[in-house]
Parts: structure tokens; sequence; C-alpha cells
């Protein structure tokens, strides 16, 4: 029979032993009691729906730029403070992306980031407008959006009266030699595609290009056949699509198949021709197409390392990524030189933001209403299998090619 | 008497409701409510045409997108307050139902037939919206925020709360009445059988004529309150398939042909997409698929809609009582 040895714990022993284990189990408590609480940022994205690959793009280019942002030390002047994202899906659904917005604010969001398109844009600033949150417009590009002139609204990038604007002086640059007389704008239903086409068939005649017709298509569309043969019978010199992500690699495509030649295609905020996705997947479909878009400062090295960062991670380096995590970057700017999660505070360092650690073609932020008015697209060409900046040509890695060889 | 007890109980049920702005501090939770009583609104005007009724639409986005253009339209090319502009919008809502009606019942169309002019009509509205200038075409149209109420536009949730409240109290009133009344009744029997209230006197044509200006009126001011809430309208919001959709989602779920019905049916369809959306974790399109296995549950167990529970549970009670005596 096993004899059981009493060996009580000595006073002292005990002592010693609890006062470890307080020190042990306690002392995680008094440090997380002295890190500052996390800024909690809203990020209203349509990850569902039809524009849910953009909407996914957004959220990932966000989420890069806090974890980057939290990598850096946080937010400095408020004792390191972490930015913690408050995720939303809107499914594509302006009413959805307000009442997402609403939820945030309430559940302690600082700032609100959205909402990738236009519409829901719209829904989701004026939604922040009512208690005076931060809004950053992270993709939409419609005029109108920053027209309201809501106090608390900023975008960093261009809207299309710019990037039209630009995309005619750049076309006017390209056809300098006055190759192309005639085009053809394909263009999607929505706001963005109609206000797009709408500009430049009022520019594009100025510039000695005669507009032959103004093709609507919807949102999907499936099938480009038809629009191909019309494009065949009127043999445009240039054709110019504005449309999403999906119905511009199957225009392309079936252009390619259909063999519609032209001197060139032109796109606007193409939702592809600047798209890493469709230049990997569609070389041969992509190859020569130029674009007036959003895109890096191809010089710059902090566009560089975010691209390969992206890259490492699996992630396409589209336009919606780094234009997300530009917004967020800008705001956690904003947020730093405040010192404050205050909206007024917030507010007043956005409108008197000069950050130039973008890596965009901009130079410093400049904004008024809201908008920052050094903010400008640049025309891309895919050359070679890459997307190469062409213009302007202090930003440009490679010349124009135009008319593209047949 | 069940038509007062009906009364009663609707007027507790909205006197409830209304509460809410005195207890409800949060403007989500508001908000939520406000969508609901929405919901509630486009789809018991769907239930007067396909539940009391029996046409079965499939556009109900023609008569709610035209309500939405109407107020939107007469405010930014006109300047007519949105509060005449509610009334057009309504009325216009209800000349488009009037002449799809026509269309359709003049030249004896029912069931699939009359479901696919309807569909066939709100798409043809949302390519013409997308084709005139009037209407913004596919840039769409913004109405300026100028918040007054002068101008339909709330300083805070809790003056839309009122404005939505009133629209669905209206509405539903209308479908109590239409219960008890004569109409109603006319209604109820084309609904079952045509050709038998066609035998009994009564007017088939002009009974379905009324019921489809009736729900394209209600509609219509559904409209009304979206584009006065969100301030901005394009083709595919206001003539979208999402929301025919959501019209007849909600009665069908709730309980066609019953007053309570499309209530109940708002309040599951918004509370379960509101719980699933923001329970389900992170993981795009999860709540989704989880919101849409819970409808198809719905539909499969309570094929007469979630009110059939009140009448389920009434039955097993008497039941029990008979075997108690």
């Amino acid at each position: 029979m096993t004899k059981l040895i009493h060996t009580p714990i000595k006073r002292r022993q005990f002592l010693a032993g609890a006062g470890t284990a307080a020190l042990v189990t306690g002392f995680p408590a008094v440090l997380r009691a002295q890190e500052p609480e996390a800024i909690r940022l809203g990020l209203v994205h349509p990850v569902t729906g039809f524009i849910a690959f953009s909407g996914t793009q957004c959220r990932a280019g966000a989420e890069m730029a806090i974890a980057d942002i939290n990598a850096a030390g946080g937010i400095k002047s408020m004792n390191g403070a972490k930015l913690e994202a408050m995720l939303a899906d809107s499914q594509g659904r302006p009413e959805l992306g307000a009442s997402e917005t609403a939820r945030l604010i309430e559940a302690g969001a600082t700032g609100i980031i959205a909402g990738y398109s236009s519409a829901i844009s719209l829904a989701t600033s004026q939604e922040a407008a009512k208690t005076m949150t931060p809004h950053i417009v992270d993709v939409g590009v419609a005029d109108n959006i920053m027209e309201r002139n809501l106090e608390n609204t900023f975008r960093f990038a261009p809207g299309f009266g710019s990037v039209s604007r630009s995309a005619v002086e750049a076309l006017k640059a390209i056809n300098a030699g006055g190759e192309a007389k005639t085009a053809v704008i394909i263009h999607e239903e929505s706001l963005f595609g109609t206000g797009t086409a709408e500009l430049l068939a009022k520019e594009l005649p100025g510039i000695g290009i005669e507009v032959l017709e103004v093709i609507k298509h919807a949102n999907p569309t499936r099938d480009f056949t038809n629009i191909a043969l019309q494009l065949r019978s009127l043999q445009p010199d240039l054709i110019i699509p504005a449309n999403y992500y999906n119905e511009y690699v199957l225009l392309a495509r079936t252009l390619r198949q259909q063999r519609i030649a032209a001197k060139g295609i032109y796109s606007v905020l193409g939702g592809a021709a600047s798209n890493v996705q469709f230049v990997k997947e569609f070389p041969d479909a992509a190859e020569n197409i130029m674009d007036c878009n959003h895109w890096y400062d191809p010089n710059s090295e902090v566009a560089v390392q975010r691209r390969a960062a992206a890259e490492e991670k699996g992630l396409f380096y589209t336009y919606e990524i780094f234009l997300a995590y530009n917004a967020v970057a800008f705001l956690a700017d904003a947020i730093e030189r405040a010192g404050s999660t205050e909206n007024e505070a917030i507010i007043e360092a956005l409108n008197a933001s000069t950050w130039d650690n973008h890596g965009m073609p901009y130079g410093p932020t400049k904004i008024e209403n809201g908008q920052n008015t050094g903010a400008q697209a640049v025309n891309t060409q895919v050359q070679g299998g890459e997307i190469q900046v062409v213009l302007p040509e202090e930003f440009a890695s490679a010349e124009v090619i135009f008319p593209v060889p047949a | 008497m069940v038509n007062s007890k009906q009364l009663v109980a609707l007027l507790v049920i909205f006197g409830l409701i209304a509460t809410c702005p005195f207890w409800i501090a949060s403007a989500p939770t508001l908000n939520t409510v406000i969508a609901i009583l929405y919901i509630a609104l486009l789809g018991q005007a769907w239930n007067i045409l396909g539940g009391y009724g029996g046409q079965f639409s499939f556009g109900h986005a023609a008569f709610f997108g035209t309500g939405a253009y109407t107020v939107a339209v007469l405010q930014i090319q006109f300047g007519i307050n949105p509060w005449l502009g509610m009334v057009a919008g309504g009325l216009f809502a209800m000349g488009v139902a009037l002449f799809v009606g026509f269309a359709s019942f003049r030249y004896g169309l029912r069931g699939s037939y009359f479901a696919l002019v309807t569909l066939a009509f709100a798409e043809v509205l949302r390519i013409l919206s997308n084709s005139v200038g009037f209407t913004g075409g596919g840039v769409g149209i913004l109405i300026p925020l100028e918040r007054d109420i002068a101008n339909m536009q709330f300083a805070n949730n809790r003056g839309y709360f009122w404005l939505i409240w009133t629209l669905c109290l209206a509405c539903f009133l209308t479908v109590w009445w239409l219960g008890r009344s004569r109409f109603g009744a006319w209604l109820m029997a084309v609904r079952d059988n045509e050709d038998a209230a066609r035998a009994l006197g009564v007017d088939v044509f002009k009974t379905k004529m009324g019921a489809v200006a009736l729900s394209g009126f209600f509609s219509g001011l559904a409209g009304v309150f979206y584009a006065q809430f969100y301030l901005y309208l394009d083709p595919l919001i206001a003539y979208g398939s999402a929301i025919s959709i959501e019209s007849l989602l909600v009665p069908i779920i709730g309980g066609m042909g019953t007053l309570f019905g499309p209530l109940i049916g708002a309040a599951v369809i918004h509370t379960l997409s509101e719980v699933t959306r923001h329970n389900i974790g992170d993981v795009p399109g999860v709540a989704l698929s989880i919101y849409g296995v819970l409808l198809i549950l719905i539909v499969m167990f309570l094929p007469r809609g979630l009110i059939s529970i009140f009448s389920v549970a009434r039955r097993a009670i008497s039941k029990r009582r008979t075997a108690d005596a």
C-alpha cells in the first residue's frame, strides 16, 4: 500500500508563488491598459454582387494599408494607436451601403472609406455627413459626389471630369499626326460609362475626331458579337470603350476573334485596359490597348514596393488596390496630424493635407472642396505584356505606339 | 367581427411601432425599422394585386420607379415641391399601372402571361429611363441635399420614420378596407375563380383594374420615399428586377392575401438579412447563402407564409382542448 506523504506548503512559499502568478497573469493586463485604444476605420465595399471583384480588390488594398501603418508603429501622435478595420458589404446596393455606414459609425468608426462605385459612394458619404464622420471616396469617379459640398467627404483620386479632360488632351497629343479621324464609343449604361461617353462625345470633335456612333450596352452583357459587327460596318479609326472589367474583357476578346482592326483602342477608365489580370490572362487581346486611367508612378520606389508586396500576397495589383490603399493612408495621415479622433480635427487636417507618400503621379495633396486637385489620370499602353505609362512624359516608362501595327 | 378585431390589432401594432423613435436611440436600429416599414409598404402594394387579386406581377419596379422618378424629375426639372411631387408620384405610378393593367386584362392575359408582361414593362421603362435626357439617362438623377421639412428632407431619421410610418399605415388601412368591402369581395372572388365570379355578375375587368391602380399607387409612394431618403436614382435602382423581387418576396414569405403577411414578411426578411450579414463573419457571400437557405426552408415548411404559424398554433390548441374535454 502506498503511503501518502503530507508535505504542507509553507506560508512564504505560498506568498512567493501567488505573487509570481499574479505578476504573470496580471502584467499583460497592465500593459494592455497602457496600450492606446485602436482607431477603427469603416471599410464599405461591394464584396458580393455584380461588382464583387472590384469591391474585393478595394477591401484588400485598404486592409494592406492598415497592416502597413500598424507595422510601422500605428498613429504615432496618439501613442502608436493601431488602426482596426471594420468591414461591411454593400452588395453593390446604395441603400445597403448607407445602412452599413450608419451601423459602422455607431459601432465607433472614426472614418469611412467607401464605396468603389459612384452610386454607392453618393449614398455612403451622405449617410456619414449626418454625423460629420470623415468619409474618403476611394474609387467612385462621378463629379457630383464632390459637388454637393459635403464637408465630411474627400476624394484623393481624380473625378471623371478631370480624367476625361486628361484623356482628350492626351489623345490630341497621341494623334498629333492626324492618323485617327473617326471614333466609336462603346460604354456601359451606368453613371460611370454614360457620363464618360457624354463628355467624350462632346470633346472629341474639338480635336478633329468625328464620333461615328455611341453604343450603349447593359450590365451584364455576355455577347458583344453584334457590337463587333456594327464596328466592322462603321470602320472607325479609334474604338473607345468605357465599361467594367467583365464586359471590357469580353469586348476585347470579341474584337480579337472577329478581327476588327482599328488604328487603336483607347479606353477611358477602362475596366480592364489597366488591369494586370487582363494583361496576364489575355495578353493577345490586351496588346497595344491604350487607357487613360488611375495608375501609379512607375518611377516611385514607394509604389513599386507596394506592388511587389501585393503580388507577394497573390493579388493582382489593380487600380482598386492602390486607390483604396491610398484612401486609407490619406485618412491615417490626417489622423496623425490631427492627433485626435474628433471629427472636426480630422476634417480640418484633411483640408490642410499636403501628403506626398502615395506613390501616385499627383504631387502633394491639395484639397479644394474635398477634392484633391493635384490628382490626375495617366495614359498607359500594354506593350510586350506589361502595362507601361506613356503620358504625361515626366512619368512615362515607354513611348506610345500609335497607330498600332496591323 | 373578424375585421374589427383585425383593425384593432392593426392599430395596436402601428401604435407600438410608433413608439420606436421614443425609445430607440440608435440611428442604425431606427434605420432598420424604417427599412422594414418601407419593404412592408412595397410588399403590401404587391399583395393588393397578387395576394388579394391573384394577379402575380413580376414587374412592380415599373410602378416603384415611376413614383421615384416623378418626384425627382419634378423637383430637379420643374422645381415642384416634393410634397406635391409625392402625390404626383403616386398618381403617375397609378397611371402606368392602369396602362399595364389595361394592356393585359383587356386581352385576357393572366397567370404567367401577365407576370411576363409586367416584367417586360419594367424592363422597357428601365431602358427608356436610360435613354431619355430628363431622367439623367444612365448617369441618373441626384436630388440636391437641402435638409428642410419643406423639401421632404429631414434633419434626422425620425422625420423619415414618421413619413414611412404614415404611408405604410395608409396602405395597411386600405388593405384592411379591402377585406371588408364589396370591392374586396369581388377581388377575392376573381382570385379564387375568375369564371365563376363573372358568372355571378362581377365585372372582372373593372375589379382587376381597380386592384392594379391601388397597387401601383402604393408602389409609387414607396418609390417616392426611396428617392427622398437616398436622394439618388438611376435606371437600375428604380426599374431593376431587385425591386420587383423584393415586392413579391415579402408577401410570399409573410403570407399572401393576408393583412399582416407583408409586415411579418418584411420584418423577418430584413431581420434575417441583417442578422446573417452581421454575425456570419466577413467572408463574402456566406451571409447571403445562409440567408437564401433560410428563405428556402421557410417556403418549404410554411408554404402559406409565416402567418400560417398562428393558424397552425390555434388549431393545435383547440385540438388539445377537445382532447382534454
